[in-house]
């Protein structure tokens, strides 16, 4: 393919050659991510065992992996981060306040909603013996996560005034709100905030943490070994050990695990998904709602055709959302509604399922002048399935009028030139699964620039007012209203919610019960 | 005596090329669309949050005074730490290099015996084997790398189950600490250099075997592996090593095909993420390193090709 022939064409050109030699295979994507493999019967490898060492492969972020999971951006950062140290709590649909927490015992709001009380949970101690307390909590928070880049702590800087957590006593942190907000729980129990001890600055080997496991080695880019930390809070891991190893490519985490070097393999393809459904030894444990990655569309309402309210409509009427869960994602997926953060408690469930209507689509473009259109529709293969869902979205497009037309980005370009990125008239995208309400406070309101010229301010409002309101019910209905409008008049076709497709050998268990899936956590899990 | 100057100059050379291509990759990287910003804060970040980070990665600097400040600092070893994770680039390339060049070597260590042999037969038989020869290394030749890999690893590793599917290293070890493990990215690059070498060595094996000076040296008596040895190979030998060591330069950095598919802890792939977060202090350590050792091996074939020039003169 086109790597070979281009070292190829590049030695004949001797020494100027070598810069472009060197840079030559990094600038050109690898062309090896997704093909077909050919099936492994079932047969030989590794039995299930009890107790135990876990291994388990993820994606990883190659030789910039870090154990300071303030600074490393890839989900085994986090991941890793998971199993080392405590967390603040994760979200539970069935815990009482929405939440199962970790080391604390509970969160107080304030009347007026202006400040969270954390209980730190006694007992809690790190693995040198001394006990967790609201100095660690504080440090961990005010310190280490106020400094963050990292969006995931950017949403908890976005509504709480880090900077101005105070410790009351040794249980008690008093995190002040930055704006009066109801729903401030699911922000810092959203399984992401770990608990480091008070004055650690250089994440090592060997320092003393309160998670289920003690990490015995971490080389970046291979892999990081743990063993069972036996005086963990709550309850003691099943597991004698866990492994998190690094295996970039799709093919190869699968097969990794089909041939027994792994038990457990993290965010699939689709592609390598489907060719391990005959596998007798391996079971597809897709992540269930709301860990749920969006695949959507943003239609840049600063750009003619969008800016008309119809137009827009047309679009999200056009997508086949059901042949795209059944083409692109062979069933493993579900059906979205043009709203983000479906499956979390403030997502608007209530409002009627878009329907795939070419034909009123057809109608609504004539109307508005723009049948016959052009659109380029740009994306990247940032994450599985995006390309294809673009290409899927744009014959969809076609049967509606509109003579659309695909442009795939070089992997990273996408989201990296971000200035060319805002200015798209149509961008395919992901969303992340994040609380609905605060997170289009964080990155939709205000006519932010990924927003893509949305700006409401009536919507930011009423969102606004929503998550300032205590009672529930009054608060569920502020916040269907704001999403009816975004639903209604919004810039954004989201036609399908993608699971993370997991794979486990036979046997391995539990590791869905500690919640917070897509960064899959190893406390509960065993060998079988 | 005369190598040695020769190697000093070709290494003066060399240094001030390194000069100037590290300044040339520098500048690829600035007009690469795009910052860092993005993979650093997320897709979402505000202007302001932008702007922030942006100067804490220190973008917000020309490309020159950024270019200067990491010469200074090149100079004194210190490549800078990147921008996603903000590691050691050094400590990177230091971890990852050693994997690379070792496959590079190995590759090196399968190919040029079975070159020569290959390229020795089929160059001074002539005839049905050499075309049988000749007709699959260019049909291997014309088959990319990943569907190689794919082959070899239904055969060898699903199939057979002889090597692993994945080239895992034991956390802290080295690819050394499991040799079966090297196997089959060894051999998927080797199938690709082995075809190109076995062609170039066997064009010139036949022009030396057809010259007067081995035609004389046959009608002395002179036959069969003497002749191969003594007469053709050093004469034919001078191309055939320069190609390789060009080929086997480019493979440290860019095996990444291999590296993704066998999952091998090699450098290229480090460039290839590198490139795709924009981590400019990560592309330019890496880049310039890669380009050291390319300059670095292609020395090293320049002083082959002349040792075996100035016997064959002297063979005359």
């Amino acid at each position: 393919m086109s790597r070979q022939f281009d070292r190829r064409a590049f030695l004949r050109r001797g020494a100027a050659g070598a810069a472009a030699l060197a840079v030559g295979p990094g600038l050109l994507a690898a062309c090896a991510t997704d093909e077909p493999r050919p099936g492994r019967k079932p047969g030989a490898g590794s039995p299930p065992r009890s107790g135990g060492t876990l291994r388990a492969a993820f994606v990883g972020g190659g030789a910039s992996e870090t154990l300071d999971f303030f600074k490393g951006p890839s989900a085994l950062d986090l991941v890793r981060a998971r199993a080392w140290h405590g967390t603040l709590g994760n979200l539970d649909p069935e815990g009482p306040d929405g939440v199962r927490y970790g080391v604390l015992k509970g969160i107080d709001v304030s009347d007026d909603l202006s400040a969270y009380t954390l209980h730190v949970r006694p007992g809690v101690r790190f693995t040198d013996g001394s006990e967790l307390t609201s100095a660690d909590i504080l440090h961990s928070l005010g310190a280490l996560a106020a400094r963050s880049t990292l969006p995931v702590y950017r949403l908890a800087a976005a509504n709480f005034d880090l900077a101005r957590a105070k410790a009351d006593g040794d249980l008690k942190v008093v995190l002040p709100t930055l704006r009066p907000i109801a729903d401030g729980r699911m922000i810092l129990c959203q399984g992401n905030f770990l608990v480091v001890k008070d004055g650690t600055k250089n994440f090592r080997e060997g320092m003393p943490s309160c998670g289920p496991f003690r990490l015995t080695g971490f080389t970046a880019g291979q892999g990081s070994a743990f063993e069972r930390y036996d005086d963990h809070y709550g309850h003691v891991p099943h597991l004698d050990g866990l492994e998190l190893r690094s295996i970039a490519d799709s093919t190869a985490r699968a097969g990794a695990l089909t041939s027994g070097e792994t038990d457990f393999a993290h965010d699939l393809s689709p592609v390598t998904a489907r060719t391990l459904a005959d596998d007798g030894k391996v079971r597809l444990v897709p992540t269930k709602s709301p860990y749920l990655v969006g695949l959507s569309f943003q239609m840049n309402m600063n750009t003619e055709p969008f800016a008309d309210p119809r137009v827009r409509e047309a679009f999200k009427l056009a997508a086949d959302r059901e042949a795209m869960v059944k083409t692109v994602f062979y069933g493993n997926a579900e059906i979205g509604n043009d709203l983000p953060s479906m499956g979390f408690p403030d997502y608007a469930e209530g409002l009627p399922q878009r329907a795939h209507d070419p034909e009123r689509a057809r109608k609504l473009l004539k109307e508005a002048g723009a049948d016959g259109m052009r659109i380029q529709l740009t994306t990247g293969p940032e994450t599985p399935g995006m390309v294809e869902m673009a290409t899927l979205f744009a014959e969809d497009l076609k049967k509606a009028g509109v003579r659309a037309s695909v442009r795939e980005l070089p992997a990273g370009q996408l989201y990296a030139d971000f200035a060319a990125y805002a200015a798209l008239p149509l961008a395919g995208s992901y969303q992340m699964p994040i609380p609905a309400l605060s997170t289009y406070q964080m990155n939709t309101a205000g006519g932010s620039p990924s927003a893509f010229g949305w700006k409401q301010a009536e919507t930011d409002a009423l969102v606004a007012k929503a998550r300032a309101e205590s009672d529930r019910a009054e608060a569920k209905k502020l916040g269907t209203r704001a999403q009816r409008s975004r639903w209604e008049e919004g810039n954004q076709v989201l036609p399908v919610f993608k699971p993370n497709l997991n794979a486990q050998a036979e046997g391995v268990g539990g590791i869905g019960d500690d919640l917070f899936e897509q960064f899959p956590g190893f406390s509960q899990a065993s060998l079988g | 005596m005369r190598v040695i100057a020769f190697a000093g100059r070709r290494l003066a050379g060399a240094a001030v090329l390194l000069v100037l291509l590290s300044g040339v990759i520098f500048a690829a990287t600035a007009v690469l669309p795009g910052d860092a910003v993005s993979a650093v804060a997320g897709v979402d970040a505000s202007e302001a949050q932008r702007a922030d980070v942006r100067a804490g990665l220190g973008l917000d600097r020309s490309a020159a005074e950024r270019y200067a400040s990491w010469v200074a600092g090149a100079v004194r070893g210190d490549l800078g730490n990147g921008f996603v994770g903000d590691r050691p680039v050094t400590e990177v390339v230091a971890t990852r290099l050693p994997n690379s060049l070792l496959l590079a070597g190995l590759t090196l260590a399968v190919t040029v015996p079975l070159a020569t042999l290959l390229g020795l037969w089929t160059g001074l038989r002539g005839g049905g084997a050499d075309r049988l020869v000749a007709t699959g290394a260019q049909v291997i030749a014309a088959i990319p790398e990943f569907v190689i890999a794919a082959l070899l690893v239904a055969v060898l590793a699903v199939g057979l189950e002889v090597f692993p599917r994945v080239s895992l290293v034991p956390l802290g070890g080295t690819p050394l600490d499991v040799p079966r493990a090297l196997v089959l990215p060894v051999l998927t690059l080797s199938a690709v250099g082995l075809t190109v070498a076995t062609r170039l060595l066997r064009v010139s094996v036949a022009d030396a075997a057809a010259t007067p000076y081995c035609e004389a040296a046959r009608l002395n008596g002179v036959r069969g592996t003497r002749l191969a040895a003594r007469h053709i190979l050093p004469n034919a030998a001078g191309p055939a090593v320069q190609a390789l060591t060009l080929t086997t330069g480019a493979l440290v950095g860019s095996a990444v095909v291999v590296e993704n598919v066998f999952d091998y802890p090699g450098i290229g792939r480090e460039l290839q993420l590198a490139v795709a977060a924009r981590d400019i202090p990560m592309v330019q350590g890496i880049a310039t390193t890669l380009v050291a050792v390319m300059l670095a091996v292609l020395l090293l074939g320049d002083i082959c090709a002349r040792a075996l020039g100035a016997r064959e003169r002297h063979g005359r």
